[in-house]
């Protein structure tokens, strides 16, 4: 796994535990202690993305132009590339 | 609006190609059970949800469907890679190679085109709902059969992943479920429709 794989999956980690209380809340918009661990979380992942998208190309959509534009894709296994 | 986020939401990273599992793996694509028919289902049932936590519900759910959609074209574009004639023609995988080349194409694994005959979008809470956790359960069964049928872990790791997010999609839907008919008349949920019927539980609640 080279080092944009291994930050990718920091971001992705980082997102799902933010996703995962998104969820959750949805069900149990009051629950106080689980929008503290939301904020915490949301926190972590907005570190991981600037730290992403300063070294490796956009993620959001916010950076058109090269840096959205550049590979890989998602969908692209970089085991081959 | 919908905006794109440049990552699946689980790696998928498959370093041995193979044309059999991706014509299994497809019919979460576009199969009965699949993940197309799970986004458009969720998507389209919450403009009739009559509260609040259960349009955020079904946005997010269905939202979240759309990303394993990637997934899973993710996972049969990476198996289905350099392939050679002689593989394609053993495997099985020419007759799905005959229509559409390896293009990623909405079907179900038998063949059959992605159809909305399978799903449904009542304009009922209760209906609609009730048809979410089957439909949970419905992809929950999907996965667990495809686990059955492929050795490969870097194949089995997202499958497993998807399917887990099925059982907690599940709980979530349940948990909505609830939250709906503790609004409802508890003597008669079906007395009326809060989704149609004015005067309905409290359909207008902000």
């Amino acid at each position: 796994m080279n080092k944009r794989e291994a930050a990718m999956r920091r971001l992705q980690s980082a997102k799902f535990a933010l996703w995962e209380m998104h969820l959750y809340l949805d069900t149990h918009p009051e629950d106080l202690e689980s929008i503290a661990a939301y904020k915490k979380y949301e926190a972590k992942y907005v570190l991981l993305l600037n730290e992403f998208e300063e070294n490796y190309g956009a993620v959001t959509q916010f950076a058109p132009g090269v840096a959205w534009l550049k590979n890989p894709w998602p969908w692209e296994s970089e085991v081959c590339d | 609006m919908f905006s794109y986020e440049k990552m699946l939401q689980y790696p998928v990273r498959i370093k041995n190609p193979n044309p059999k599992y991706a014509q299994i793996i497809i019919s979460q694509y576009g199969g009965p059970d699949g993940e197309l028919g799970a986004s458009l289902r969720y998507l389209s049932q919450r403009f009739a949800m009559p509260y609040p936590e259960l349009k955020g519900l079904l946005t997010d759910i269905g939202t979240e469907e759309l990303g394993h959609l990637e997934m899973i074209g993710a996972i049969v574009y990476q198996l289905t890679r350099n392939l050679s004639y002689d593989e394609i023609k053993k495997s099985g995988f020419d007759a799905y190679f005959t229509d559409h080349t390896t293009g990623v194409y909405p079907t179900a694994a038998s063949g059959f085109p992605f159809t909305a005959a399978s799903m449904q979008s009542k304009g009922d809470l209760i209906a609609d709902l009730t048809e979410d956790l089957a439909a949970e359960q419905k992809a929950r069964v999907t996965y667990d059969n495809i686990l059955r049928l492929v050795d490969d872990p870097d194949v089995r790791e997202p499958i497993k992943f998807l399917r887990e997010r099925e059982i907690v999609h599940f709980q979530r839907f349940g948990e909505g479920l609830r939250l709906a008919t503790d609004r409802l008349d508890s003597k008669n949920y079906y007395i009326c429709n809060p989704s149609f019927d004015d005067n309905c539980g409290c359909s207008c609640e902000k």
